[in-house]
Order: C-alpha cells, then sequence, then structure tokens
C-alpha cells in the first residue's frame, strides 16, 4: 500500500515545477530553474533538452 | 656473468609501454611514459596507482592521440576508470577491456572507433558509466549489457548502431542516463522502457523507429527528458503522457496524428514542449495557457487548424512560440503582447488574417518575428519601434498597406527586413538607412514610390538588397557605391531613370545584378564588373547602351553579321 502511495499517477494527470525550498541545503533562497542538458556534440540551432534544477546563488542542486 | 638487462619496470609499467606504442602523437604527450629514464609508472601522465602501485586510473582525454587501444589494456587489472575521450583513435575497442573487472567508467567519446561493442563488456559487473558517444562503431547494442547491475549511464549517441534496442536494457533500476541518439536504430518502442524507474534522461532522437508510443509512457514517472524526436513513430499522443512528471518532451519529426490531448496543458513542469513536425490535426488547445512554466513551445509543420487561443498569451515564462506552417486561422491575439520574455514569434504560413496587434509592440524581448505568408492587413504598427531587440522581422506575402513608417529606423539590430509582396506605398523613408547591421533587405512587389535613398549608401553591412516591382523613380544614389558587402542589387521593374553611376563599380563584392525594366539610359560603366553580368539584367531599358545584342550602341560586334 505504502508503495502504490508513493505513485503520483493516482493522484491523476499533471505535473508541478519542483518546490526548491529545502533542497539547496542551508543556501537561500532556492529556486527552481530551468537548466539545458548538452547531449553531446551538438547541432548548431538545435536547442538542447533541458531538466529543473534548484539554484541557489551559483550552486546547482537535485530537485 | 651476465649483468641482468630486464627492465626492473613491473608488468603493469610493461603494459603501458603496449598501450602507448600502439598510440600516435605520442613523442609530444606521452614522452615522460620511458620506460628507461623513469620506471615509475605511477608517475607518469595520465596514470593514477593504488598503495600498491598498481594502475587504477588511466586519463588521456584530448590529447589528440592517434592510434588504436592496445589489448594490453586487459592486462590492468586494477583499472577502474578509462577516460580516452576527445582523441583521434580509431580501430575496433578491444575484446580483452572485458578482463578490467573493477572498471566502474568508461569513457571512449569523441573518436574514431569502428567495430562492434564487444560483447565482452558485459563482464564488467562494476561498471557505472559506459560512454561511447561519438564514434563510428556498428552492429548492435549487446543485449548483455542489461547484466550490468550498476550501469548508471549508458550513452551509445551519434554512432551507426542498428538493430533493435534490447527490451532487457529497460529492465534496470539503476539505470539513470540512456543516450541513444543519431543511429540507426530500428524495431518500436517497448512498454518495458517505463521499467526503467531510475532514468531521468532517454533519448533515442534521429533513429529509425517506428510503431507508436507505449499507451502505458506515464508510467515512466522518473524521467525528466523524454526525447523520442525525428524517428518514424505514428499513431496518436496517448493520453497517458497527462502522467509524465518530465520537463522536456520532444516528440518532433515523427508521423503523429490525432489531436493535440488537452491533458498536456495539465504539464506544468514542462520547460520544452515539442510537437512540430508531425500530422497532428484539430485546435491548438486553450488550456495549453495553463503551462505557464514553459519556456519553448513548437507546434509549427502540423496539420492544426482553428485560431490562435488568447489563452498562450498566460504563457508568461515562454521564450519560443512557433506555430508556423499549419492552417490556423483567425486573428492573432492581442494578448500574445502579455509575453514579455518572448524571444521568437513565428507565425508564418498559415491562413491568419486582420492587422498585428498593437500589443505586440509590448514584447520587448522579441528577436525574431514572422508572419509571412498569411492574409493579414493593415499597417505597420508605430510601436514597433520598441522592439529594440528585433533583429529579423519578415512580413512578407500578407496584404498589409500604408507607409513603411519612419520609425522602422530605431530597430537598430535588424538584419532582416522583408516587407516584399504586400501593398506598401509611398516613399521608402531614409531613416531605413539608419539599419547599419542589415544584412538583407526585401522591399520589392509591393507599390513603393519616390527616389532610393541615399542614405542607402550607410547601410554599411548589408549584402543583399531587393526593391523590383515598385513604382521607384530618380536615379541610383551615387552613394550605392560604398556597399562594400552587397553581392545582389535587384531594382527590376521600377522608373528608375539616369545613368548607372560609375560609383557601382566600387562594389567589389557585386556577383548579381538585375535593373532591366527601366529607363536608364547612357552607357555602363566600361569596367570588368560590369562585364561579368549577363545582357538580361539590362533589358527592357531602350536607352542604355551596353555591349550586348541588338543594344542601341553595340561596340563589339558578335559574329558576322
Amino acid at each position: 500500500l505504502v508503495l502504490m502511495m508513493s505513485r503520483r499517477r493516482l493522484s491523476g494527470p499533471g505535473s508541478s515545477p519542483p518546490t526548491c525550498r529545502i533542497k539547496c541545503g542551508r543556501c537561500t533562497p532556492c529556486k527552481a530553474v530551468h537548466v539545458p542538458i548538452q547531449p553531446g556534440v551538438s547541432v548548431p540551432l538545435e536547442y538542447y533538452p533541458e531538466a529543473w534544477r534548484c539554484k541557489c546563488h551559483n550552486k546547482l542542486f537535485m530537485p | 656473468t651476465l649483468l641482468p638487462l630486464v627492465s626492473p619496470l613491473s608488468d603493469e609499467g610493461k603494459g603501458l609501454m603496449s598501450i602507448k606504442s600502439a598510440f600516435s602523437n605520442v613523442v609530444n604527450e606521452l614522452h615522460d611514459w620511458d620506460d628507461v629514464h623513469n620506471g615509475d609508472h605511477c608517475s607518469w601522465r595520465g596514470v593514477s596507482c593504488d598503495k600498491s602501485f598498481s594502475v587504477v586510473s588511466l586519463n588521456l582525454s584530448n590529447l589528440n592521440l592517434g592510434g588504436s587501444i592496445s589489448p594490453s589494456v586487459g592486462d590492468l587489472k586494477n583499472l577502474q576508470a578509462i577516460d580516452l575521450k576527445g582523441n583521434q583513435l580509431t580501430g575496433q575497442i578491444p575484446d580483452e577491456i572485458g578482463n578490467c573487472g573493477d572498471l566502474r567508467t568508461l569513457d571512449l567519446s569523441e573518436n574514431l572507433l569502428y567495430g562492434d561493442i564487444p560483447f565482452s563488456i558485459s563482464k564488467l559487473k562494476q561498471l557505472e558509466d559506459l560512454i561511447l558517444k561519438n564514434n563510428q562503431l556498428t552492429g548492435p547494442i549487446p543485449s548483455t549489457l542489461s547484466q550490468l547491475p550498476n550501469l548508471k549511464t549508458l550513452d551509445l549517441a551519434r554512432n551507426q548502431l542498428t538493430g533493435d534496442i534490447p527490451r532487457l536494457i529497460y529492465w534496470n533500476e539503476v539505470l539513470q542516463y540512456l543516450g541513444l541518439r543519431g543511429n540507426f536504430l530500428t524495431g518500436t518502442l517497448s512498454p518495458d522502457m517505463c521499467q526503467l524507474t531510475g532514468l531521468w534522461y532517454f533519448d533515442v532522437r534521429a533513429n529509425n523507429l517506428t510503431g507508436t508510443i507505449p499507451d502505458n509512457i506515464g508510467n515512466c514517472t522518473s524521467f525528466e527528458i523524454l526525447d523520442i524526436s525525428y524517428n518514424q513513430i505514428t499513431g496518436e499522443i496517448p493520453y497517458n503522457i497527462g502522467f509524465l512528471q518530465v520537463a522536456t518532451l520532444s516528440l518532433q519529426g515523427n508521423r503523429l496524428t490525432g489531436k493535440i490531448p488537452e491533458v498536456i496543458g495539465l504539464m506544468q513542469a514542462l520547460a520544452v514542449l515539442d510537437l512540430s513536425e508531425n500530422e497532428l490535426v484539430g485546435p491548438i488547445p486553450p488550456i495549453l495557457g495553463n503551462l505557464s512554466y514553459t519556456g519553448k513551445l513548437y507546434l509549427h509543420s502540423n496539420k492544426l487548424t482553428g485560431s490562435i487561443p488568447p489563452e498562450l498569451g498566460n504563457m508568461s515564462n515562454l521564450s519560443y512560440l512557433q506555430l508556423n506552417d499549419n492552417q490556423l486561422v483567425g486573428r492573432i491575439p492581442a494578448e500574445l503582447g502579455r509575453l514579455g520574455e518572448l524571444f521568437e514569434l513565428n507565425l508564418a504560413n498559415n491562413y491568419l488574417e486582420g492587422p498585428i496587434p498593437q500589443n505586440i509592440s509590448s514584447c520587448t524581448a522579441l528577436n525574431q518575428l514572422n508572419v509571412y505568408g498569411n492574409r493579414l492587413n493593415g499597417s505597420i504598427p508605430s510601436g514597433f519601434q520598441n522592439l529594440e531587440s528585433l533583429t529579423a522581422l519578415n512580413l512578407s506575402s500578407n496584404n498589409f498597406r500604408g507607409r513603411i513608417p519612419v520609425e522602422l529606423g530605431r530597430i537598430v539590430n535588424l538584419d532582416k527586413l522583408d516587407l516584399s509582396s504586400n501593398d506598401f506605398s509611398g516613399p521608402i523613408p531614409a531613416s531605413v538607412g539608419d539599419l547599419e547591421h542589415l544584412l538583407k533587405l526585401n522591399l520589392s512587389r509591393n507599390c513603393l514610390d519616390g527616389p532610393v535613398p541615399a542614405e542607402f549608401g550607410n547601410l554599411r553591412s548589408v549584402q543583399h538588397i531587393d526593391m523590383s516591382f515598385n513604382k521607384l523613380s530618380g536615379k541610383i544614389p551615387v552613394e550605392l557605391g560604398q556597399l562594400q558587402n552587397l553581392n545582389t542589387l535587384i531594382l527590376r521593374n521600377n522608373n528608375l531613370r539616369g545613368e548607372i553611376p560609375v560609383q557601382l563599380t566600387n562594389c567589389l563584392s557585386l556577383l548579381t545584378l538585375d535593373i532591366s525594366h527601366n529607363n536608364f539610359s547612357g552607357e555602363l560603366p566600361p569596367t570588368k564588373l560590369f562585364s561579368r553580368f549577363p545582357p538580361e539584367s539590362f533589358s527592357g531599358n531602350p536607352l542604355l547602351c551596353g555591349n550586348w545584342l541588338g543594344s542601341l550602341c553595340e561596340t563589339y560586334p558578335h559574329g558576322p553579321k
């Protein structure tokens, strides 16, 4: 049951950006940002895929 | 008695020397790998040892090494990391690499390696990162890679791998990164892919995958990036996709059909949504306006119908909006003016009508605006002068009318200005000459009159000027002779007159000149530059003399008369 409860899909479709409040350790403010992920040598004009990370000053943390 | 001639080098030192001998360009980069002068192999460049002088890592990345990887690498039994990325290594990956049983990281990316991925790699039970991207590897992905219980990163992107993605690879709860883009992989996406419960990066872009998006795709809840673009995926986008938690959803360049599911409007974690270059039909769901964290929305090159939902104006973080090459109707909603972050707006090749709303002038971050090929009318909004970041403005092939506003000259960063094939009238404002970064200017096929402004001589960078099919009058200003980068000048079908200014011969880059069908007179400047243009460049100017057949003052006879 615990396993099933932990699955987000039981609450219906949809997603939201991470809430970063406590993800940057003691560093504040901690904000969710888009970070481009470089998939190897890329063709110019192609955009990079993006992921969410938590950012505090110049440091990035996993959400 | 004979003195022992054996070097004091250990077996591992000998292994390294043998690795060196298979490389080229070692004179510069590996000169300290020298068993004669330095028997301490642990001090050699790129070599790290443990306490018992056994090599644990080899880092020779970006040294421009050629040659191949010696099978002797298998003699270094305690190796935990090999990093040879960014060299010119060729040949095959030696089977013996499977003997490095402690290997955790193997990075051979960005080389010229060919041949198969050796099955022996599946003996590396400690392997966490296998990075072979940007090589010329062929053959299949060995399904035995599924026997690597600790594999976190599998990056085989940009090789020439063929065959299916082995299903067994999906049954790995540890794998975090699967990079397979840019190969020749075939087969379908398996519903098993959602067994990758620890995976955040799934990238099979640019392969030959067929079949549909698995119905259970929403079960891939750990994915942050899902890129299945540029394959031959068919069928509809399943409703279940709405359960994904991804930041990037790239489905472009496939053959997806059906409508855009409304449920995508609930995926607020989306940073990038790319559904372009498919065969999607129906309207753009207004609920997409809910995606207030999305920065990039690409829906171009589909068969979308209906009007642009005003709700898109709620996407407050949007920087790229491309809806071009669809069948959209109605007006451009004024609400788009609320997109303060918008960098690129492309609405070209639809059936849009009505004017460009004044509010668009509030999109002050706008860099590129393209509404080419619609049925838009009205005049250029005077507020456009606020779009100071604009570098490309394309209003071509619409029904715009009125004068070209003087204020256009204030958009000083413009490098491309295309107002062609509209109903613009009146004179060309001299202020266009203030656009000193302009590379390409197309004002052709309008109803412009008056002279070519002498201020065009200030367009220092300009390469291409087309003002054909208007009602321009007066002479070609001598100032055009200052345009050192001009390679194309098209003035055909106007009412221009007078002599061709000799200063035009200073435009040394000029490759294409077309001044036909005007009222020019006198002689062509007798220079080498002008002799390279064909007679058609000048035809339809009855009073113009040149060295072409039938010219008023033909100077060089063309054969016997």
